[in-house]
């Protein structure tokens, strides 16, 4: 199997829990002879690399280097994930299983990678704009909601940690039950339920 | 069989969604395109009461939801309509078994959408630059503008050829971007002269009588009413003019300098010589280009000038100021009276030299609609857009892409 994880944070860049977590998982999907591929942003350190552990990481800036706030910032750098996701899946024999995205940075790339080459998606959900700033209803909070929104949409598969989340997607987007999968990375069978999420989602499981 | 060329145009503006000149442009380029057996596909915004999909002169047109998402301010919206955009044509683009041979986006505002579809199909991308942020600000001043400067580098940088209208916008461009010479190709823009056809002998009297007296000669400007448009020079021209020749301004257009205008046409006591109209129809906008005494187009940054372009081919008269793009089309005292730029009297000078001398008039009309028919059809400049395109993909065939 061939995967490729976007995340906005990723060692050296850590900027909450997520990098971590994501460094962890795609060392387990490693081991458990997943093909890995992370890509994330930098700022400086950009390009393709193989690491020790044999995740393959491609690091990508932004090419426009003045903004106006976090909104354009963000739809910009996911020309460039694109960009490398699509690079990947064509040295890749156009054999890429799927996409795993964390929150809703890098959902616009997964959308059109979607809609442009069949690669389905899972929406790993780590927070949600509506906790993140509660009782906040401008419009570059509704944009991001927004956002989200699309990934639930367009999301083949919806991941997340705990049942109360899973309430909470429901309770703010609408997200049928049935869409989503609770698993906890404290959990005993937590790599087991990741594999078992990306199985049902690979590119051609409906139709095997 | 020889597999018939099909192209996919991105463009924010399509009629009956009409900002500025993109929208005329993309619409006979595509139409005449069309009819030079070219397969078009045009992905556009939505418009109030226009179908998400429709067959126009052969052109395929398709309208996205471009307020999807909710955006807080003009660039950003710029940015969502654009994860849109892309996303429906990734989808329409599948939908037609990937049988697309070059995407080809008109500026900034689908900067974004060309970019993502030119890498996840990798196919070859095409860009006009219609005008740049630099030109029309005359600087970058704000985040916005050189964040907008900067995308339109990253689009120009990411295509294979970069088309101008004019030879001044190729220099232009080449001088903002830092661009090759062999990247950039100057295809003018066109006008169509068969909505400018009919009667000759139309009466224009009564319907001048809409808008002036009897006496009063017509000066006609027509554009957007902000600073680049130059329309306060113009305004300083007005009592120039009156010295000598009885005449009645009409100004068609809005923007956001006409409260200002309007102050300032008050404090000079010219409000009976100075008619502002805002937008006005098509066909009255024709009567207009067609009756006026002269047409007047006082820029100070003007990429291409199609407004000059459409003057000439109503045959009326024009006096334009001698920068970018209508330094071409204009040659002084034969197509036209080339005013210096930002020189109200100048400017006065050419609109009362044509106002007073009607061989004059009558000499620089002819020439003008002759260049007009000679040099901007749509039909020669479908044939040298389709050219590039067979160009593009003749190297594009060589490439690790193909």
């Amino acid at each position: 199997m061939r995967v490729i994880i976007f995340s906005w944070e990723y060692p050296p860049r850590v900027v909450g829990q997520l990098a971590s977590y994501i460094n962890a998982l795609s060392i387990q999907l490693v081991k458990n002879k997943v093909e890995t591929y992370v890509v994330t942003y930098h700022d400086s350190l950009t390009g393709a690399i193989d690491d020790a552990s044999g995740v393959k990481v491609t690091r990508v800036a932004n090419p426009i280097r003045v903004h106006i706030g976090v909104l354009t910032w963000d739809l910009t750098l996911n020309q460039e994930v694109e960009r490398a996701a699509a690079s990947i899946y064509y040295q890749a024999a156009e054999q890429i299983d799927l996409i795993d995205v964390y929150d809703w940075h890098f959902i616009p790339a997964a959308v059109t990678l979607k809609n442009a080459l069949g690669i389905p998606f899972v929406y790993s959900v780590e927070s949600l704009e509506d906790h993140r700033s509660a009782n906040s209803n401008t419009p570059y909070n509704m944009s991001i909601r927004s956002i989200e929104w699309i990934g639930f949409y367009e999301a083949e598969k919806v991941s997340v940690k705990s049942e109360w989340m899973r309430d909470e997607i429901a309770r703010i987007h609408n997200v049928p039950g049935n869409k989503v999968k609770v698993i906890s990375p404290s959990g005993e069978s937590w790599m087991e339920d990741v594999l078992e999420l990306y199985k049902n989602v690979a590119r051609g499981a409906s139709d095997k | 069989m020889k597999k018939k060329l099909s192209v996919m145009m991105f463009t924010w503006e399509y009629p009956p969604r009409v900002i500025g000149g993109i929208s005329p442009h993309v619409f006979f380029l595509s139409k005449s395109l069309a009819e030079s057996d070219v397969k078009v596909h045009v992905v556009t915004c939505d418009f109030p009461g226009a179908l998400p999909h429709e067959v126009i002169d052969g052109v395929e047109v398709y309208r996205v939801d471009s307020y999807k998402n909710p955006a807080p301010d003009f660039a950003t919206w710029v940015y969502l309509m654009n994860l849109n955009m892309q996303r429906e044509a990734a989808a329409l683009v599948n939908k037609l078994g990937g049988k697309i041979d070059v995407f080809h986006a008109h500026d900034w505002l689908v900067a974004t959408a060309g970019i993502g579809l030119k890498h996840v199909f990798r196919k070859p991308l095409l860009v006009t630059m219609h005008s740049t942020e630099i030109g029309r600000r005359d600087g970058l001043h704000t985040d916005t503008e050189k964040m907008i400067h900067e995308t339109e580098a990253w689009l120009t940088y990411e295509a294979w050829k970069v088309i101008c209208c004019s030879d001044y916008m190729v220099s232009h461009v080449k001088w903002a971007f830092g661009l090759p010479e062999d990247k950039l190709i100057m295809i003018p823009n066109g006008v169509n002269t068969s909505v400018y056809e009919g009667s000759e002998t139309e009466d224009c009297e009564a319907f001048r009588a809409k808008f002036a007296l009897p006496e009063e000669k017509i000066v006609l400007f027509v554009g957007r009413l902000v600073y680049e448009k130059g329309i306060h020079v113009l305004i300083n021209a007005v009592p120039k003019v009156l010295e000598r020749v009885n005449a009645k301004f009409i100004i068609v257009g809005s923007g956001y300098m006409k409260e200002q205008l309007l102050k300032i046409v008050r404090s000079m006591k010219l409000e009976q010589k100075v008619l502002f109209m805002g937008f006005v129809d098509d066909e009255t906008l024709l009567r207009l280009q067609k009756c006026a005494d002269v047409s007047v187009v006082p820029s100070l940054f003007e990429p291409f000038g199609i407004v000059a372009l459409e003057a000439m081919a109503a045959k009326s008269p024009i006096v334009a100021s001698d920068t970018g793009g209508l330094s071409e089309i204009i040659d002084h005292d034969a197509t036209g009276f080339k005013a210096y730029p930002n020189n109200p009297e100048s400017l006065a000078w050419g609109i009362t030299k044509i106002l007073l001398d009607e061989n004059y008039k009558k000499y620089i009309r002819e020439n003008a609609y002759r260049k007009v028919e000679e040099k901007y059809d749509w039909k020669k400049i479908a044939q040298q857009t389709k050219q590039v395109y067979k160009a593009v993909l003749g190297e594009y065939s060589k490439s690790f892409w193909a």
